[in-house]
């Protein structure tokens, strides 16, 4: 699987449970035994508890500590603590009003992608009925950003000396690892932290293994989903934008335990409503590879079609 | 009725010995399918089940099985029920009420206890039990000194196992919070669906009254100490998100009433409330004819019907089918959603009690305050 582009390499798996697949991607890799770089954020408290991993691979492995880190300056500047809550509760104000507006679209195009017949004037409907979402999904994304951009300009990596302190040992950690691997977990957690940091920048030139939630940041734009929690489904939301590392990408970690696949209407919404990005399930035992844009391994992994069936992607 | 226990009384003359394995044997109550049979056995004058089912006659009378000191009655129960019950025991002119001897399921409650028959179909959540892959929270005794109640009050604090003091969290506050600590296993409860990521590390304020009939049922100075002394008790001394949303209050029978009084009084104060079997009685003209007790919840109610204004933005309400007060419980949720107020209503197959209380909290606590599940890919 190893070659000899120049291009770094991403590798995107499914959870590590039941069936590990973490091992045989490294193995795989053709980096040997390099040393890797771990980010565990998304474990939160439970943050560099990398013992189980260590146990699967020869590799050297070196969590950053970046969810610690940021615990660390958050009780060193209060000033930065209360402006980084302040940026949280404004996005999560900004998702609450999205929600509310999702809703109400979303059972719409729902229930207009379930009407019957392909006459010229219900396609336009349709269509009409996902503009509509996708223009949402659009508009929260700006709002969002333009939270983030507030903050960043308050406190940029550079104005900071403690934020900067941080992300100089950081890159010097790096420095050491051409290979960095993060962890599931909980996504929204791993992407402030990553964003906090600046690790948009500070991965780019790096192979990357990511696994469920670390796959998923690296993507343009986070899609939370699920299916089966105790009060019921919940309609997909668009969260913020991600890493951007992955683009074009709509991830879908656990689909099979997360994703309720016997209503096709509802998967072809999905799809559409994210097209020209490509929606993809990364169950566990999954694997996607990717380099220079292009898929240059995939087991297990499918994509969802307009149609909102699910069909396993090819290599190219 | 069991195979075994159908032969034992085909027998004209059933052997005491085979009687005491069949005994020794068999679960009891039986359950096949709906249909439940209860025995006792014992050489008295008469049995009778009691179960306080509204729809049921408050007293079963048992039938004695000829030519054995048995006693044995059947009720059909629909699946997926769970009633509590005692035998009355009558020997002349002494009568007692006893738990079933054959039954060694029972459920606890400020009065006592409880035998439990557990219908076809009923099975304990899970994640009601004590699990020891959840981490535990812990629980800090607190006192409060209320001005408007005027006295000095004991408030117990959840706070969860990850716990930190630069965090912010959603506030519980529990009406009756001993008793759901008691009698609901409030604790594990909060413990395993933090575990399982259905609800969000919280606090929980868990208040209990020495004079709940008279407090919890309408009370001007009891929303008081809620909404004006307790919650700013708590955000000075914890560290609480600060908003309206982040805030729900409960409870279950009067407490319900107490809950939905204080949000009520207090409009802006909870974002959403859950409300368990509330003892929300009404009248729509005349009298009502659930007792002196009730006559302040009764005023209330009646107020409340006619101005429900908007509590809160979303209220979960349950209440046991098995109740006299399913009737007032379902009555008052379209009064809600016409305020716009977001509404869920489960009904259980179940009755008055704790353990009913208990075996909602998952479905409404997760709707009202739902936990990371959503954002956590692991």
């Amino acid at each position: 699987m190893n070659d000899n582009k120049n291009e770094p390499w991403r590798i995107l798996l499914g959870p590590q449970r039941p069936q590990v697949n973490l091992d045989a991607a490294i193995a795989k890799s053709g980096i040997g035994d390099a040393p890797i770089a771990v980010i565990s954020a998304a474990w939160q408290e439970a943050e560099g508890d990398i013992g189980d991993i260590q146990r699967l691979v020869a590799n050297p492995l070196h969590d950053l500590g970046i969810y610690n880190r940021a615990e660390k300056i958050f009780t060193a500047d209060e000033a930065l603590q209360a402006a980084y809550r302040q940026r949280q509760d404004q996005l999560i104000e900004q998702q609450r009003m999205y929600r509310l507006r999702l809703r109400q679209l979303t059972i719409a195009a729902r229930e207009i992608l379930r009407v019957e017949g392909n006459t010229a004037a219900v396609a336009e409907e349709r269509r009409h009925a996902i503009s509509q979402l996708r223009a949402l999904d659009r508009h929260h994304l700006r709002q969002t950003r333009k939270i983030a951009a507030r903050f960043a300009e308050q406190f940029s990596i550079e104005s900071n000396p403690l934020l900067a302190d941080h992300v100089a040992a950081l890159k010097k950690e790096l420095a050491g690892c051409d290979t960095v691997l993060i962890t599931g977990g909980h996504v929204v957690v791993l992407l402030n932290r990553l964003s906090l940091f600046g690790f948009d920048s500070l991965l780019v030139n790096k192979n990357i293994i990511g696994w469920s939630a670390g796959a998923m940041v690296l993507s343009d734009r986070i899609v939370l989903f699920h299916d089966r929690l105790p009060q019921g489904r919940r309609d997909p939301e668009v969260m913020c934008e991600g890493l951007g590392i992955v683009p074009d990408t709509v991830l879908l970690p656990d689909a099979s335990g997360r994703w309720r696949h016997n209503d096709p209407v509802r998967s072809s919404l999905f799809s559409r409503r994210f097209s020209p990005a490509t929606c993809l399930t990364i169950d566990n035992g999954s694997l996607l590879r990717m380099q220079g844009g292009k898929v240059t391994d995939s087991e297990g992994i499918q994509h969802v079609t307009r149609e909102g069936k699910f069909a396993l992607v090819n290599t190219l | 009725m069991s195979p075994a226990l159908q032969k034992l009384l085909r027998q004209a003359k059933p052997d005491a010995a085979e009687i005491d394995t069949l005994l020794r044997d068999t679960s009891f109550p039986l359950v096949d399918g709906t249909d439940v049979t209860f025995v006792y056995r014992g050489d008295v004058d008469a049995v009778f089940l009691r179960c306080w089912i509204a729809g049921l006659d408050t007293a079963q009378p048992f039938q004695a099985v000829a030519n054995t000191d048995l006693w044995a009655t059947t009720i059909e129960l629909p699946k997926g029920s769970r009633i509590e019950y005692k035998f009355e025991v009558v020997s002349g002119e002494h009568k007692e009420l006893i738990l079933d001897p054959l039954n060694g399921v029972i459920a606890h409650d400020p009065f006592g206890a409880n035998s439990v028959c557990q219908g076809y179909g009923y099975k304990r959540p899970e994640w009601s039990e004590y699990n020891p892959l959840s981490r535990e929270g812990s629980l800090q005794h607190r006192q409060l000194d209320s001005a408007a109640l005027q006295s000095t009050r004991d408030v117990q604090v959840y706070l969860p196992a990850t716990y930190r003091d630069n965090r912010r969290y959603p506030l519980l506050v529990v009406h009756d919070g001993d008793d759901y600590l008691r009698y609901a296993d409030l604790k594990a409860v909060l413990d395993n669906l933090t575990h399982r990521l259905e609800i969000p590390p919280l606090i929980a304020a868990l208040v209990q009254s020495p004079d709940r009939l008279n407090e919890y049922s309408g009370n001007d100075q009891h929303a008081q100490f809620i909404a004006g002394e307790l919650l700013p008790f708590m955000s000075a001394e914890y560290p609480l998100l600060d908003k309206r949303e982040a805030r729900c209050l409960m409870g279950a029978s009067f407490g319900g009433v107490a809950s939905l009084h204080a949000a009520w009084r207090y409009p802006d104060h909870f974002g959403s409330l859950l409300l368990q079997s509330g003892s929300f009685a009404f009248s729509d003209i005349g009298r009502h004819n659930r007792g002196p007790a009730f006559d302040p919840v009764v005023r209330f109610m009646n107020e409340f019907r006619e101005q429900p204004e908007r509590p809160a933005e979303r209220i979960f309400i349950s209440c046991g089918m098995y109740e006299s007060l399913i009737y007032e419980n379902r009555s008052l949720v379209p009064h809600l959603q016409a305020k716009g107020v977001e509404v869920r209503f489960e009904e259980a197959r179940d009755a008055h009690n704790w353990e009913n209380w208990r075996d909602r909290l998952r479905i409404g606590l997760s709707w009202l305050m739902p936990g990371p599940a959503w954002q956590v890919y692991e």
